[in-house]
């Protein structure tokens, strides 16, 4: 217990400090903002209580807020994440059900298993916290793109660190 | 009761969720537009001490480019300072007359934080209440326009960018004085657009793009950009594309422009409303 605390408590902080010192400073165009902060409420493990997934998200949102001076425009994104998590999996549940006490990860379940799950909640946050932060639907489409080319590059990174994960 | 110990026992997924998304909601609503940014400066004032530091290494890494910036700027101020001698002495009159106060108060500040990808810009100087800035005050950089201050702390201030979709200007055509509305349209961060100009005027490729000054916040005659693109909308107004001077990537030494004579135009304007 103690320890899984410690471990999700490390990835947190390394995710959070990735995101705002590397990812955050991506001034690239304003079409790819890759927030691959969003990797911490998918490597919560499966059977975590669903308000404590959802109290976590909003955590980790707020504190991404603080850092980019936009209140509640990442944590409305996270928890709508978060709460959507819970679903995405029952979808997606691999055949024989999800092992007790795993975490969903590559190892665990699969490349393909993992992509999906991935493509479905960082599809979900992007889209929120996009259109949360034009809030209008003016440019629906260009806003559309920018989920999409946002997704791209936040799934690859994901993605990467899942494979670096997995081969330690 | 039994009931609803059993319907919040079941639903407390969905009721933790609305009452989550209620609270970020509420933020978003009153911390990001214009005039409501208290929550913006409060969640800023916690992180401005870890920002600077941040920025310290970057200004380090830059120091070349800023030295030459600095040299070249001082080139043009002592260029300007010796035109002005000389006209002072050729005039005679009493400085201590209230028609010849100074009008517009400049400071320079350094941007300790600073973003261009996102639709909503903004950015964060290191100087605040203390050293007298004000909200409202416009920011420049290297004289072209870069941003209005929306919130104060003592030692901060934060700024909105030109590259925020709130942001609208008052901006003319040098050549022939005819002015429109210039916004950012959230694509490109070297680029926006002027509309509003009638298709009777003639405008041409690199037309200079200057503020008019109505808006009580930037001096008359601020740079803005050039022409770089023109097209027709429908059948009365063009739509310009600007290329923008500043360089917001580069964004780092900016002057703050306040307005001293701002009160009485806007209770004069007040008057007529």
């Amino acid at each position: 217990m103690i320890n899984s605390i410690l471990r999700f408590g490390l990835i947190f902080i390394l995710l959070i400090l990735l995101q705002i010192l590397l990812f955050n400073n991506i001034q690239f165009s304003g079409y790819v903002n890759p927030y691959v902060y969003v990797m911490f409420i998918l490597l919560l493990p499966v059977e975590i209580p669903s308000w404590l997934l959802l109290l976590l998200s909003f955590t980790t949102g707020l504190i991404m807020d603080f850092f980019s001076g936009s209140p509640g425009m990442h944590s409305s994104a996270t928890v709508l994440a978060g709460f959507v998590r819970p679903y995405v999996l029952r979808v997606i549940s691999p055949r024989d059900g999800y092992e007790p006490g795993s975490d969903p990860s590559m190892l665990t379940y699969g490349f393909i298993w993992f992509l999906t799950y991935t493509l479905l909640i960082v599809l979900v946050h992007h889209t929120a916290l996009f259109y949360l932060e034009v809030f209008r639907f003016a440019d629906f489409f260009r806003t559309m793109l920018r989920v999409l080319l946002s997704s791209l590059f936040s799934i690859t990174f994901i993605l990467l660190f899942e494979y670096y994960r997995r081969g330690k | 009761m039994k009931n609803l110990l059993n319907f919040l026992a079941r639903y407390n997924n969905l009721i933790i969720f609305l009452i989550l998304e209620g609270i970020a909601v509420y933020l978003l609503a009153t911390g990001n537009n214009y005039h409501n940014t208290r929550v913006v400066n409060g969640i800023r004032g916690l992180i401005n001490g870890i920002e600077e530091k941040i920025n310290n290494t970057r200004t380090y890494l830059n120091l070349r480019e800023i030295n030459e910036n600095l040299a070249a700027e001082n080139v043009a101020l002592r260029n300007s300072i010796g035109r002005l001698v000389k006209r002072e002495n050729s005039l005679f009159f009493s400085v201590s007359d209230s028609i010849y106060r100074q009008q517009y108060l400049h400071t320079s500040a350094e941007v300790i934080n600073n973003s261009i990808n996102r639709q909503k810009n903004f950015f964060t100087i290191n100087k605040g209440e203390l050293h007298g800035i004000k909200v409202d005050m416009a920011v420049t950089s290297e004289n072209s326009v870069a941003g209005v201050i929306i919130g104060c702390f003592a030692n901060y201030s934060v700024a909105m960018s030109f590259l925020n979709l709130d942001f609208k200007l008052s901006a003319r055509i040098k050549s022939n004085g005819y002015f429109g509305s210039l916004s950012w349209d959230g694509r490109d961060y070297s680029h926006a657009i002027l509309s509003e100009i009638p298709q009777h005027v003639s405008v041409n490729m690199g037309d200079t793009i200057e503020t008019t000054g109505y808006s009580a916040i930037f001096p008359e005659g601020v740079m803005v950009g050039t022409v770089s693109d023109f097209e027709k909308i429908g059948s009365d107004f063009y739509k310009i594309t600007i290329s923008l001077i500043t360089d917001f990537k580069k964004l780092h030494f900016v002057d703050i422009i306040g307005n001293m004579k701002k009160t009485e135009q806007l209770e004069l304007e007040k008057l007529f409303q």
